[in-house]
């Protein structure tokens, strides 16, 4: 098969993974060494398909032969896709003539579970050893983790990737076990923890040789790198009726107790011959949309899942979960922006990080008057009944939450368009 | 104390670029010149002034003044340095403030212990922001969206990319573009100026050299590109999703203008066109449904059991 036809094939194989960022990845730099690559902890989209999502990293499958049966996976062993196979020759070369043209910023490469995970891992690690030892590439590197494989095979996938990942796929034990029953959550649970055990121990090695001087300029003298980039996971949204306050519960665990840097949410999109009992449904964007900024709040907003779903069910659809949470607690409102806790004030509607830091700067400056809110552009509308200035009260702080939603939220067209 | 005078004196000062600008701005600082007398001008200093009023009246800014070193802050001086890149008076750009009186003003308001200056909810802060903001923004598309094209010379590899910044950011692109590349040459041209790196330096000229342009634009322009330009065309179709057709979130991201010059825009309009009819049923690329598949039979090499002896 030509090289053009398993790029078209194993490139359409791999776009159901989300996660595509270009970022984490330690400063490196090419400039006067062989070899060719740079990287600096900000990730660069180079391109953008006409689905809103950034062309990051050259992602591929090495193949699309697979084992395993996992229902929701359009190269599931038993789904009629044309197969295909890179060698890993052939995806260094794509990789570095990519890289060259400034169209990726480095590599994202999974695989088909073919002859053995032990089997398939090692040809995962066989191209990124390539591209770092024989290419001296110093671009970025995500690889899959394959959670069955030996530890010892993870070991050595963290010295040359940036970032490791394996997918959760599914967040509960009986929707595995229904939709993929060769998957075992027990051992992607064991395979993260092996990856964060090894993040965490190249972090302190790190720290250590940070706290002494240097001893000489050879890199190779400081402690190795083990994916600097850290731990992602996907989880997919809509293939079963496991509900938001069950994903976010198990994404906050999973922040906690492996410490991800990103968990990722990716609303099922049709398959051709989807196997009975999943959905022919266009994909839930919104829900997947809410969850996002759920799951946002929680990793830099200092919310619990809890405080944002307390009872099984969803996400509204109609407001984003921080209007929801603000509605459904009215006694903390409305925050004085002139004393209240920068925590506080970032719970407030309307308000984003940012803003909080510029007003948090300001106030040591002087008063915040509402003026200042208009010239930071904070969401006027929305923050209006939430706040305290040193000239403005809100009219409205004392009316009740449902009326309060009538207002705020915008009269909803007869149809509701979802993208 | 000195007399108020009948005439205010005006002093015109002339910068090209930030460090020329820094210089002037020290002398009048020093010599106490309030931003109201100050008349400033992009360009040298020997150029001829159009609209100078009668020269009785107007005046060099003093070289010598007070002593005091003027201070500021590292990152309000990063903001004024960035903010100063901005090129005002482009086709969105509307009624823009010329750069240098801004920058006068806010360093004098800052020198005078107003804090608030370079801070965002303030009048000028606000300017100063959106504009590095808008700054920092291009100088992303710039390491973004550029293309290199590979086109071989003597020497052996090398490696040339047009683009057209709305901003001067073509420093800071050409710094990145050193570290990525290591020790191949590439050269980037823009209608303004223009750089080359031959694997150890990086050499600009201002203007851009006319034969770096005309290889450049043809080197974007043609559409029969070499084998990898088709490989990369390949991978931009297939890895869409027209399930999740959003032209919005696309171009909000990626602004129409830069389209023209990437190996991949012309793709766009037709993978949009074609998703909207039909196509956007389903996830998958639809050349790839069209070829012959695959289904494995199961049974084949069962997979090792896992340490706890479960499968």
């Amino acid at each position: 098969m030509e090289l053009i036809d398993k790029l078209s094939i194993l490139a359409d194989a791999a776009k159901y993974d989300a996660s595509c960022a270009s970022s984490g990845a330690p400063k490196r730099s090419s400039r006067g060494k062989a070899g060719l690559g740079s990287s600096s902890g900000m990730g660069i989209c180079h391109s953008f398909t006409p689905d809103g999502r950034c062309v990051s990293l050259l992602k591929v499958l090495l193949t699309n032969f697979c084992l395993f049966d996992c229902q929701y996976c359009v190269n599931r062993r038993s789904s009629n896709v044309p197969r295909a196979r890179f060698t890993p020759e052939e995806v260094v070369r794509l990789t570095l003539s990519f890289y060259r043209r400034n169209t990726i910023s480095g590599l994202f490469l999974s695989s088909g579970i073919i002859r053995s995970s032990d089997y398939t891992m090692e040809q995962l690690i066989r191209v990124a050893k390539l591209l770092r030892e024989t290419h001296q590439f110093r671009g970025y590197i995500h690889l899959k983790a394959i959670p069955e494989a030996d530890p010892k095979l993870l070991e050595e996938a963290g010295r040359y990737a940036d970032r490791l990942s394996a997918n959760i796929e599914l967040p509960t034990l009986t929707s595995l076990k229904t939709l993929a029953p060769e998957k075992e959550l027990g051992t992607i649970h064991a395979a993260m923890g092996h990856m964060r055990q090894g993040i965490d121990a190249a972090n302190d090695d790190a720290r250590q040789d940070a706290r002494q001087p240097i001893r000489s300029g050879n890199p190779r003298r400081q402690a190795p790198r083990y994916a600097p980039g850290g731990q992602s996971t996907q989880m997919i949204v809509g293939a079963d009726a496991t509900d938001d306050r069950t994903i976010l519960q198990s994404a906050q665990h999973l922040y906690r107790d492996f410490r991800l840097k990103r968990v990722y949410y990716s609303a099922f999109s049709p398959i051709p011959e989807r196997p009975a009992g999943l959905p022919q449904a266009a994909p839930p964007l919104l829900r997947e949309h809410r969850l996002y900024q759920a799951d946002f709040l929680i990793r830099s907003y200092g919310f619990q899942a809890e405080e944002l779903l307390n009872a099984p069910g969803n996400l509204d659809l109609e407001i984003d979960p921080k209007l929801a949470w603000a509605l459904a607690h009215r006694d903390d409102f409305p925050v004085d922006l002139n004393r209240a806790e920068p925590a506080m004030i970032a719970r407030v509607p309307g308000i984003g990080l940012r803003s909080v830091q510029r007003l948090v700067d300001l106030r040591r400056l002087r008063r915040i008057r509402y003026q200042d809110l208009v010239s930071l552009r904070c969401r006027l509308d929305t923050l209006r009944p939430f706040v305290v200035t040193q000239d403005y009260r809100p009219t409205d702080a004392h009316q009740d939450s449902v009326r309060l939603r009538q207002n705020l939220t915008a009269p909803q067209p007869a149809q509701m368009a979802l993208w | 104390m000195n007399p108020i005078p009948v005439r205010p004196t005006q002093h015109i000062a002339h910068a090209r670029d930030f460090d020329e600008w820094r210089t002037q701005a020290r002398q009048l600082l020093q010599a106490d010149i309030p931003p109201a007398s100050v008349t400033w001008q992009d360009g040298e200093d020997s150029h001829a002034d159009l609209f100078a009023t009668p020269s009785s009246s107007a005046q060099p800014p003093p070289a010598q003044g007070s002593s005091s070193p003027i201070r500021i802050g590292r990152d309000q001086l990063t903001l004024l340095r960035n903010a100063a890149r901005y090129r005002t008076g482009g086709v969105d750009q509307g009624a823009d403030q010329p750069r240098w009186p801004l920058l006068y003003q806010v360093l004098w308001r800052l020198t005078r212990g107003d804090a608030t200056a370079t801070h965002p909810a303030d009048a000028d802060g606000r300017v100063l922001h959106q504009r590095w903001h808008a700054v920092k923004r291009e100088a992303h598309h710039m390491h973004a969206f550029l293309r290199f094209h590979r086109r071989d010379d003597a020497l052996g590899e090398r490696y040339i990319a047009w683009f057209e910044p709305a901003h001067d950011v073509l420093d800071l692109g050409a710094e990145h573009f050193a570290d990525r590349m290591g020790g191949s040459r590439w050269i980037i041209a823009t209608p303004e100026g223009g750089v080359s790196w031959n694997g150890s330096a990086l050499d600009y000229r201002h203007p851009c050299p006319d034969s770096w342009k005309a290889e450049a634009r043809a080197a974007t322009d043609r559409v029969n590109g070499d084998e990898d330009h088709t490989l990369w065309r390949t991978y931009f179709a297939s890895t869409f999703n027209p399930a999740r057709l959003n032209h919005k979130v696309m171009t909000q991201h990626m602004p129409q203008r830069f389209w023209r010059h990437l190996s991949e825009g012309d793709l766009i309009p037709a993978m949009e066109a074609k998703a909207r009819h039909g196509g956007q049923r389903l996830a998958q690329e639809t050349s790839v449904g069209q070829r012959k598949g695959k289904a494995l039979p199961s049974g084949r090499a069962a997979l090792p059991r896992g340490p706890s002896g479960e499968k």
